[in-house]
């Protein structure tokens, strides 16, 4: 079997920073190839070089064995017949199906789009990728994983040999996620390789042949799937042992005192009914498959969204939390599962995102005052090691991790009682993901009450002292630990009987 | 480069071009480098500016008011009828100011409460409050303002070598809004919801509570505005300051606020509106024809604009290299 992609001495230089430094590995041809490294490891660096989005570094690319250099990733997909199927996939909502896979490219009769040829041969491909909807359809109704879908189709519309999939699953169910593993074991039957990079390490071992791990812009090794395990790879992606990755350190930290008390909490037909208890010192878990109504439920005891029916109670009295504003008042914080696009202010620097929840700490008389509030900013950038260490930064220029470090410490600087984690760990790297596990547990410590809202069992499982399982808008179930099995949680989140 | 210079970056820009503009109108007569002209380049500035440090509150928060035009019509013939009928005129400014701030902030309440775009909500006032103006007056202006209104906001101080009282007016405004915005929590709360309203929101901001007052704030400046020119002018005209919201736009935008929200500075917006009336009154000092301002003036918003969206790329350019 020969090579379908060999990169050579790839160095890539912006000013003042060396990102991609002599990477030299090659994916054969027909394999599912995984890419590994931390964020900044410099692999979205490598696909881009890949794709054709940067056209200037030193090196080679070979394609089955001939040297090619894109000018531009349409080049790349057209003449290359490589694809990428992006992380947030861009889609045009208002056009179809059939129009966003063809775009620019559309079969035509005269100067007129042919309809009936273009709906004919992505309906054709759909088919063969067992796609539920048609070329036809609006692509703005289709859910994440179909439009996943959708990407895979368009690249198979410009017949690529070879597909980068950059964090396919992040946006999708479990089912869907399967669904996308059939297709892409499919695609490989058919002689096309993948190149595919996630942050999910059991994604790897279930998909993928081998995986080749950067670090620091450095290529270090490439592994053969069967022969490893997990411990290995992400010794090689930190170059450092990370003990059991989602794990307590501390235990019997919880108290006696209930702090958050919800009773047949309901919204309209997005969630009914839930009752939960949450002492102090302790982390409960929320697991459920993607639309179970875990972060609806989070929302709505935040103030963010409105109730129809139940009862909260915050440290034994009831409150009727109406917007976000007296939930941070009453003592709810929320840090949101999609950071980039509620987690903090696009313009502004860290020192007013750290501030803005608890400004009245900084006052002055009637005035905001920054020394104040650049010093509790400094104090957490040194607490969480925030990187670039500086309070002037824009947060929205920053890693995602640290972009998570930030919206963290915007809430320990609150004084709120129930702190909601929802997917605090969704594309953030190895290292992050471990440093936000021990703030997570020294909020719980602090004698707050900790709700984790995860789709990633083992992190759920590893940090929770109690799961609450939801299911179509209901809680399905309630474990401790020593009832904490994989299957049978994952039972309970399809909606299976808690006695099967 | 040091921090003050580095956060005033914009306002340096537009004051280096004021300067350059105010060179070339001197070449081209010398008369324009005159104190008297200084001086009716700042009156010129007063009213507009006004408005446009309104602006630049409902701007920042992520909207927009086109209706403080007509807000500023409403104030000058109400106040202006209410002055005439004798009414004490330290309490008819009170009351002007009161009815400013209830425009805004049904303004406000149209736009968090029944959701409705700022541009259509205020696009709907502007049509009311205009048919507002022109039924409490039945279409006919106030005649006869009396001079104890008048004196309080429109006087020239001799000791001062003319300069008219409206002018401290301004920049008292100007002062206020500039802290208010940039040192209170209510200021903060404007930028983070003109920055990301849903991540404003889930840091606890009371959203809508932050856009009610940037609205009534907005209204505060047009009643403030229209005021100082029912008192320099002694007549009220329901028409008046129809147009005066694009000028207030362009002022702001001048200045270098973010027409998206988030970002922008009263100091900016200020030395926007100066550099619109220096340039108007420099083309009428050049004898050019007023239908060719129109054409200068919206070249110079646009090369403004474009100007914003250089920097924010080059801004953004730098700090990826210092993340590496």
């Amino acid at each position: 079997m020969g090579n379908a992609v060999e990169f050579k001495k790839i160095n890539k230089r912006f000013p003042g920073a060396h990102v991609l430094k002599d990477v030299t590995f090659s994916v054969k041809d027909g394999e599912v190839h995984a890419l590994l490294g931390e964020n900044g490891a410099g692999k979205s660096t490598l696909l881009n070089i890949l794709h054709g989005v940067y056209a200037e570094y030193e090196g080679e690319v070979l394609l089955h064995g001939n040297k090619v250099a894109f000018k531009n990733p349409n080049e790349a997909i057209v003449k290359g017949k490589i694809s990428k199927v992006h992380q947030e996939t861009n889609v045009v909502k208002d056009l179809t199906v059939g129009q966003n896979i063809t775009l620019g490219y559309e079969p035509k009769k005269g100067v007129f789009v042919d309809y009936k040829e273009l709906n004919n041969k992505v309906d054709n491909i759909l088919t063969q990728l067992r796609c539920k909807f048609k070329s036809s359809d609006l692509a703005g109704n289709l859910t994440a994983g179909e439009m996943q879908m959708m990407a895979i189709a368009k690249a198979l519309f410009h017949e690529s040999k070879i597909i980068s999939l950059d964090e396919p699953t992040t946006a999708l169910t479990l089912k869907e996620t399967d669904a996308l593993f059939e297709v892409i074991r499919q695609l490989k039957k058919d002689g096309i390789t993948i190149l595919y990079v996630s942050h999910r390490l059991e994604e790897i071992f279930q998909i993928c042949d081998r995986a080749s791990i950067l670090r620091d812009g450095q290529y270090i090794t490439t592994l053969n799937i069967a022969d490893t395990n997990r411990a290995e790879l992400i010794r090689n992606m930190v170059g450092r042992d990370v003990a059991a990755v989602a794990g307590r350190t501390k235990s019997g930290i919880k108290q006696k005192e209930i702090v958050l008390k919800v009773e047949g909490l309901s919204s309209g037909r997005k969630f009914q009914d839930v009752s939960f208890e949450l002492h102090r010192g302790e982390i409960v878990g929320f697991f459920g498959l993607v639309g179970a109504g875990r972060t609806e439920v989070m929302r709505t005891l935040f103030g963010a969204d409105k109730k129809t029916a139940g009862r909260v109670f915050l440290k034994g009295k009831e409150t009727h939390i109406k917007n976000t504003h007296q939930g941070l008042k009453d003592g709810i914080g929320l840090i949101p599962e999609e950071r980039k696009t509620q987690g903090f202010i696009n313009l502004q620097s860290n020192i007013n995102n750290v501030a803005l929840s608890s400004l009245e700490r900084y006052m002055s008389g009637i005035f905001v005052d920054d020394t104040k509030r650049r010093e509790n900013c400094e104090k957490y950038i040194q607490e969480l090691e925030i990187h670039p260490a500086k309070a002037d930064f824009l947060t929205s220029n920053m890693s995602g991790g640290n972009q998570q470090k930030v919206i963290l410490a915007k809430w320990m600087s609150t004084d709120v009682d129930v702190l909601i984690f929802d997917e605090p760990t969704k594309g953030v790297d190895v290292g992050a993901k471990v440093e936000i596990y021990r703030i997570m547990e020294e909020i719980a410590e602090s004698g707050k009450g900790v709700i984790l809202v995860s789709s990633e069992l083992p992190e759920v499982m590893g940090m929770s002292d109690r799961i609450m399982i939801m299911s179509e808008g209901r809680i399905a179930g309630e474990l401790n630990r020593e009832e904490y099995y994989e299957d049978h949680i994952l039972n309970l989140a399809i909606g299976g009987n808690d006695n099967e | 480069m040091s921090n003050f210079v580095k956060s005033k970056k914009r306002e340096l820009v537009v004051i280096v071009a004021i300067c350059i503009m105010a060179c070339i109108f001197t070449i081209l007569n010398p008369i324009y480098m005159t104190g008297k002209n200084f001086l009716s380049i700042m009156q010129q500035a007063t009213i507009n500016g006004i408005l446009a440090i309104g602006m630049t509150y409902a701007i920042i928060s992520g909207g927009i008011d086109l209706s403080i035009g007509c807000t500023f019509a409403i104030v000058i013939v109400t106040v202006g009828k209410m002055t005439v009928s004798g009414l004490n005129p330290v309490l008819a400014i009170f009351l002007g100011i009161l009815l400013g701030a209830a425009m805004g902030a049904i303004n406000g309440l149209l736009i968090t409460k029944m959701k409705l775009q700022p541009f259509i909500a205020t696009l709907g006032t502007m049509s009311v409050y205009r048919g507002i103006a022109y039924v409490v007056t039945g279409g006919w202006p106030v005649l006869d303002i009396p001079d104890a209104f008048r004196t309080l906001l429109s006087k020239r101080i001799s000791s001062l070598g003319g300069v008219n009282i409206y002018m401290f007016i301004f920049f008292a405004v100007a002062i206020v809004a500039g802290i208010v915005l940039a040192k209170t929590k209510f200021g903060n709360y404007i930028y983070a919801v003109g920055g990301n309203e849903e991540a404003a929101k889930l840091s606890g901001v009371n959203v809508d509570r932050a856009k009610i007052k940037a609205y009534a704030v907005t209204g505060v400046c047009a009643a403030i505005a229209g005021m100082i020119q029912l008192a320099s002018l002694g007549t009220g005209e329901p028409t008046a300051g129809s147009g005066y919201e694009l000028d207030a736009i362009a002022a702001a935008a001048i200045g270098g606020t973010r027409m998206a929200g988030g970002k922008g500075t009263i100091l900016g917006t200020v030395f926007g509106a100066i550099l619109l009336a220096a340039l108007k009154i420099g083309l009428i000092v050049l004898n050019v024809d007023t239908f060719w301002q129109y054409i200068v003036t919206g070249i110079i918003i646009i090369i403004a604009a474009y100007f914003e969206f250089i920097q924010e790329k080059f801004a953004s350019i730098v700090a990826k290299k210092e993340v590496k």
